[in-house]
């Protein structure tokens, strides 16, 4: 078999990376979250909270790239 | 002979894939008809779907905080303790915390707006046959520029043309950082908003595809892909988790940007 090809839009590619790169960060996000709350039991609303706003942030960044994908396509 | 019937059972499954993503698709996006199961009807070409959720939720907000909130009890029961429950969440945790407090007290109104409005289109979304008009940029869009609208104008007005230009950078650092830092804070009150409007849009579009194409998966293999509405399920959870979060969300950074412009000193 010789010069076997793929065929389809490569933004599929991209939105799975964003995917990765969203996954890797808010996994990230939640294990300093988790330690920070095994540390100090009393402070867990706030760095609950504090969890949210960052995990917020890096999904609308990861939104934002993933709509880019869909519109590349 | 049965390179023909796999072509044939490909080719069909081919078209069971195309007819769920034109179905996806189609509800994904606004229009002017309105269905429910065996029930279709079709707007008038000036009303859509998504203007149709949109008038609903006023609706149903005005009825909740108009009729139905007990003014006169003091002591609030039901509807009325539930609504204060969230509003006084609002107005302490999320506008006295990041604007101070008489800017707070006097912010709470927009920013209860912003929270109960989004929440209502939001779970309006969930219900079979309606649409989440928050599914739609021409929604969130607005929500967001009145959120540039204080962040800009509105700070212009509390500290002045030159106090607004000055507190876009920390005060205290030298000059050549904050001739660096300028344009990106320029550029970054254009970029929150335009972040605002994709988050709130992106998360409400993709937990109704996330559904539909996970329930799709039954028109394309047949009943032995059934186990997947339990799938489904926990997904819809998710989704009622995610519209409240992401109207939590909107307001809490709505929030912080504008108490950011406005208190620029820390």
């Amino acid at each position: 078999m010789e010069g076997a090809s793929m065929t389809g839009s490569i933004a599929a590619v991209g939105a799975g990376i964003v995917v990765v790169g969203a996954g890797l960060g808010i996994g990230l996000i939640g294990s300093a979250a988790v330690q920070g709350i095994a540390r100090q039991p009393e402070a867990a609303g706030k760095i609950q909270v504090n969890m949210l706003i960052a995990a917020a942030l890096i999904e609308g960044v990861a939104f934002f790239c993933a709509v880019i994908c869909f519109l590349g396509k | 002979m049965s390179t023909n019937t796999t072509a044939a059972i490909a080719s069909t499954v081919q078209q069971k894939i195309d007819s769920v993503q034109a179905f996806v698709m189609h509800h994904a996006r606004n229009s002017n008809e309105f269905s429910l199961p065996y029930l279709r009807f079709e707007l008038p070409s000036y009303i859509s779907i998504h203007g149709l959720m949109v008038v609903l939720a006023a609706v149903l907000l005005l009825l909740a905080f108009g009729v139905f909130y007990r003014k006169k009890a003091l002591v609030p029961t039901g509807l009325t303790n539930l609504l204060e429950m969230f509003v006084v969440f609002i107005r302490d945790e999320i506008s006295i915390r990041y604007l101070g407090d008489k800017d707070g007290r006097r912010m709470t109104p927009i920013f209860c707006s912003f929270f109960f409005f989004i929440v209502v289109m939001n779970l309006l979304g969930l219900v079979p046959g309606f649409a989440a008009a928050t599914g739609n940029v021409s929604v969130t869009l607005p929500l967001a520029l009145t959120t540039f609208v204080f962040m800009v104008f509105g700070a212009i007005f509390k500290t002045g043309l030159l106090g607004f230009i000055k507190g876009l950078v920390p005060s205290g650092i030298p000059w050549f950082l904050a001739v660096l830092l300028f344009p990106i804070e320029v550029i970054g009150v254009v970029i929150k908003t335009f972040a605002l409007t994709i988050r709130l849009f992106a998360n409400m579009v993709s937990g109704h595809m996330v559904l539909f194409f996970l329930l799709g998966m039954i028109v394309i293999f047949g009943m032995k892909a059934a186990p997947v509405i339990v799938v489904a399920l926990l997904i819809y959870g998710l989704e009622l988790f995610v519209a409240f979060l992401q109207a939590y969300i909107f307001t809490l950074l709505s929030a912080i940007f504008i108490g950011q412009r406005y208190h620029p000193d820390h």
